[in-house]
């Protein structure tokens, strides 16, 4: 009962502690939040009771129960810090739908993830030359060529994010580093790359900027 | 340690803690439901009024899912209460192998994880639908002696007539005794604070399993080279067996497997995610040992090979139809 009620009670804490630091805008999208603060309450909850609980006998330790809790404490104490770079690299590209009625935006006021959104529904890149550009996102390192801006989607958590990226054309004076999050200023405009037309952005400025608290969007 | 190797490990840790702190409370939410059924439903005269006909009482032990919600460890101790209870074979098994998936629990959580493939809220249910009547099916087909392990066989001879059974087939019995009284196995309803108690050691056994999952799928995600899953999740049938394979080992529970098909589910056909969330729910390592309570080894052998080929073939049909 003892040990039980403090795995309950630690398990409790992790996903309050989880909840409460904002970790979880790291890791799941806004609508399990939530979901996974209360399931931490209830968990705790029921923790406090065993532990209060008396007149049963103890049991041992089981090893599964360790392996848990070790688990726990360490989810408690590591906070998450992937690398967003690897994540887009190790995913295919198909964008969820947008979480509502999409507007079309004017361009200043449009995200990267809807310009992405935007140029996938728009065949003809060169309607959006000119267009102005304002956007943030991380650097994300290609086997080929250079580096895209990008930022993450997800439908459910980290395990299903899906890159959206565009193409820069970076100035010579600056080297974007992998996972470095960025603002970019600028334009959009066409370039031909392996016979194809593409849309790039062409920087007229570019910030280093902290990640955003929530860096995933729907 | 060189950077990019640990650039991909904060990227796993950083999946595993989005894959379990996203599961946990469908977990707890599936052991408080089963919890629940136990403490507010205990099996009765209800039980009797099962219907025996071999077609309808697996249909009926599937839909009694949507009464009793829990993923299948909660099911284990479920069926084998109505099977020690006098239950209808077909119904218990239905119960056993469908309930799993045909219920709210973990239609809501493959809604969740699976929101733009609304094909897999009506497959998933369905398939396990027929893998379960196929399976009933084919059980009912053995003997009980061969078929229910023996202490569940003595417990369930016990629980029916005399008039059924012969003193000998029940191993024991008063000459002379009624011949109407069978022992009530298990009329009378648990403490709440019993339930609850049994509740958090399932919850606490489950979340072990939950957390081992979690981590294999965390480090196939991040490890497994592009190429590896793209060559083997695009062929339809490879896929398929591959994925069929990882629920084996996996055996995550059905409450809370749509999530970890999320690791996979970009880079596999979609008859092989349904082949992931068919296949695990009845057949896995860990409930091999949970089986062995209600079942003899050559009946769980059979269970392993006909849940197999049945959902290798709905994993065809769907590749089929949709790729």
């Amino acid at each position: 009962m003892l040990k039980r009620g403090t795995l309950l009670l630690l398990w409790g804490l992790t996903l309050l502690w989880s909840f409460h630091s904002g970790r979880l805008d790291l890791l799941l999208r806004g609508v399990f939040h939530s979901l996974v603060g209360i399931t931490g309450l209830i968990l705790l909850m029921l923790g406090v009771a065993l532990l209060l609980k008396r007149g049963q006998r103890d049991e041992r330790w089981l090893w599964h129960w360790l392996l848990s809790g070790l688990m726990a404490a360490l989810v408690l104490i590591l906070p998450p810090s992937p690398s967003f770079s690897d994540l887009a690299s190790n995913r295919p590209q198909g964008l969820p739908d947008p979480p509502e009625l999409a507007f079309v935006l004017p361009p200043e006021q449009r995200s990267l993830t809807e310009w992405v959104r935007y140029l996938r529904s728009q065949p003809d890149p060169d309607l959006v030359t000119g267009n102005p550009v304002r956007i943030s996102g991380f650097v994300w390192r290609q086997p080929q060529g250079p580096p895209l801006i990008a930022r993450l989607t997800v439908r459910c958590c980290l395990a299903d994010a899906t890159p959206a990226g565009l193409a820069v054309e970076w100035p010579e004076s600056f080297t974007p580093k992998t996972n470095q999050w960025l603002a970019i200023d600028g334009t959009m405009s066409v370039q031909s790359r392996n016979e194809r037309r593409i849309p790039i952005v062409i920087p007229t400025n570019i910030t280093s900027i902290a990640r955003p608290e929530r860096p995933l969007e729907p | 340690m060189p950077p990019e190797r640990l650039d991909k490990l904060a990227t796993a840790w950083a999946i595993f803690q989005g894959l379990l702190l996203e599961a946990i409370p469908f977990l707890l939410l599936g052991v408080a439901i089963a919890g629940l059924a136990r403490w507010a439903v205990p099996p009765g005269a209800w039980i009797e009024r099962l219907p025996k006909n071999p077609v309808l009482a697996p249909i009926i032990g599937a839909l009694m899912g949507f009464a009793l919600p829990a993923c299948e460890c909660g099911n284990v101790p479920v069926a084998r209460r109505l099977l020690a209870s006098g239950a209808p074979m077909g119904t218990a098994f239905g119960f056993l192998f469908a309930a799993p998936v045909l219920n709210p629990i973990v239609l809501a959580s493959t809604w969740a994880a699976f929101p733009d493939q609304p094909w897999l809220l009506v497959a998933r249910p369905l398939g396990a639908f027929l893998v379960a009547i196929l399976l009933s099916l084919l059980l009912v087909q053995l003997p009980e002696t061969q078929l229910l392990a023996r202490a569940l066989l003595e417990e369930r001879r016990m629980s029916q007539p005399l008039g059924d059974l012969g003193l000998l087939q029940r191993n024991s019995g008063v000459i002379g005794g009624s011949l109407s009284s069978p022992r009530s196995v298990s009329g009378r309803r648990l403490k709440a604070w019993q339930v609850l108690d049994q509740s958090c050691r399932e919850f606490l056994d489950l979340l072990a399993l939950l957390v081992l999952g979690c981590v294999i799928a965390a480090l196939v995600q991040t490890w497994l080279p592009r190429s590896w899953v793209l060559a083997v999740g695009g062929a339809p049938t490879a896929s398929i067996l591959a994925l069929m394979l990882l629920a084996v080992v996996v055996s995550v529970c059905s409450s809370v497997d749509a999530f970890l098909a999320l690791g996979f589910a970009a880079q596999i056909t979609p008859g092989a995610l349904l082949a992931f969330l068919l296949l695990g729910p009845v057949v896995d390592l860990k409930l091999a040992g949970l089986f062995t309570v209600l079942m003899r080894p050559r009946a769980i052998l059979i269970t392993a090979i006909g849940a197999s080929l049945g959902v290798l073939l709905i994993g065809q049909w769907i590749n089929l139809w949709l790729l």
